[in-house]
């Protein structure tokens, strides 16, 4: 039986799967495999939610070089509105 | 002139009670009605919803919500939905409202909606039972958001507003992976819009999609969820149609 190194991806997919089924069931997280790194964006609802992130990231994705990009959502209110013809 | 505030997509929990209060206390001085596009919460607790229900209380402007994904996580969409109609909220699935905006009356029908995809590329009622029941589902829900637009035509609405959760076309998708489009929305919710005329569609669910689109019948279509729009809520100033009426001519 061959085994093989299958990179990155599998753990990748076992991230977004344990961030969408796990305490913060966040859906809105994408994590992606590009040149040697993983590219983790998205924006979640709070500082604990992006902090909660960045755990899981720590322990699935441990080893690998991470580059994280989590915004915080705007609640402020909006400054014009646009009008519909 | 109805001037429309809306979001979806705000996720709440505890740890976001009272973040968007601020910015709704705003509202009487800048929109008629406030729309909610679905998941409020992000497991679809009753402490979730709660929070939610607590942030929507009382504001001075009526509010008309429908559910998501995430508010169903649980499985206490009942419960959800009660606790916000105990806040005041309208929460609609397949149903319509009517609110009185000065002498305009705003018509307002809502559905969860479901995915399937969109022409060209949608899911089929084939196969395996689960298969057929996704779609049965997602047809399920567009059907009722038809009903619901049809029933206010009879209603003598000045505007008619569709809220959906889930997207009615594509175009609001942009920025999602295309993959996962047959997760995010279905073209029968915009055969349902076309069919039965709205003024506007609104909705929320693709974090990372667009906010403009428009229905193939010409409906603009507006993704409102908080990471597109980047602020508490969008607001859209709809005109009223002159009334056609034995005391205009």
């Amino acid at each position: 039986m061959n085994t093989h190194d299958a990179g990155p991806e599998y753990r990748v997919a076992h991230f977004q799967d344990r961030l969408a089924s796990g305490e913060l069931g966040e859906l809105g997280v994408h994590a992606e495999v590009r040149g040697g790194a993983v590219l983790v964006t998205g924006t979640v609802p709070s500082a604990r939610c992006r902090d909660k992130v960045l755990e899981v990231v720590r322990e699935e994705l441990g080893g690998l070089d991470v580059h994280c990009d989590l915004v915080v959502s705007e609640s402020s209110s909006p400054d014009h509105a646009e009008e519909l013809s | 002139m109805i001037r429309v505030a809306a979001v979806g997509d705000i996720h709440m929990g505890p740890d976001t009670r009272g973040v968007l209060r601020p910015a709704f206390d705003t509202l009487p001085e800048c929109a008629d009605l406030l729309l909610l596009a679905g998941d409020l919460t992000r497991h679809g607790t009753t402490d979730e919803a709660q929070v939610v229900a607590d942030e929507i209380r009382g504001l001075g402007v009526p509010v008309v919500a429908v559910l998501g994904n995430h508010d169903h996580h649980d499985d206490r969409q009942d419960e959800v939905s009660e606790l916000l109609r105990d806040a005041g909220a309208h929460v609609l699935e397949g149903e319509a409202t009517v609110l009185a905006v000065g002498d305009a009356r705003v018509g307002v029908a809502g559905t969860k909606g479901f995915g399937g995809g969109f022409v060209g590329a949608s899911a089929g009622e084939f196969g395996e039972p689960v298969m057929k029941e996704f779609v049965r589902v997602s047809r399920r829900c567009a059907d009722g958001l038809r009903t619901a637009l049809e029933r206010l035509a009879q209603e003598d609405c000045d505007v008619r507003i569709a809220l959906t959760h889930y997207s009615p076309v594509p175009e609001t998708l942009a920025g999602e992976p295309p993959e996962i489009y047959p997760f995010l929305g279905s073209y029968l919710l915009a055969e349902a819009i076309d069919t039965a005329g709205a003024d506007l569609a609104v909705h929320g669910h693709a974090h990372a999609g667009s906010e403009h689109g428009m229905t193939t019948g010409g409906v603009k279509v507006r993704n409102v969820a908080q990471p597109v729009i980047g602020r508490a809520f969008h607001v859209y100033h709809l005109p009223l149609r002159e009334r056609v009426g034995a005391d205009a001519v």
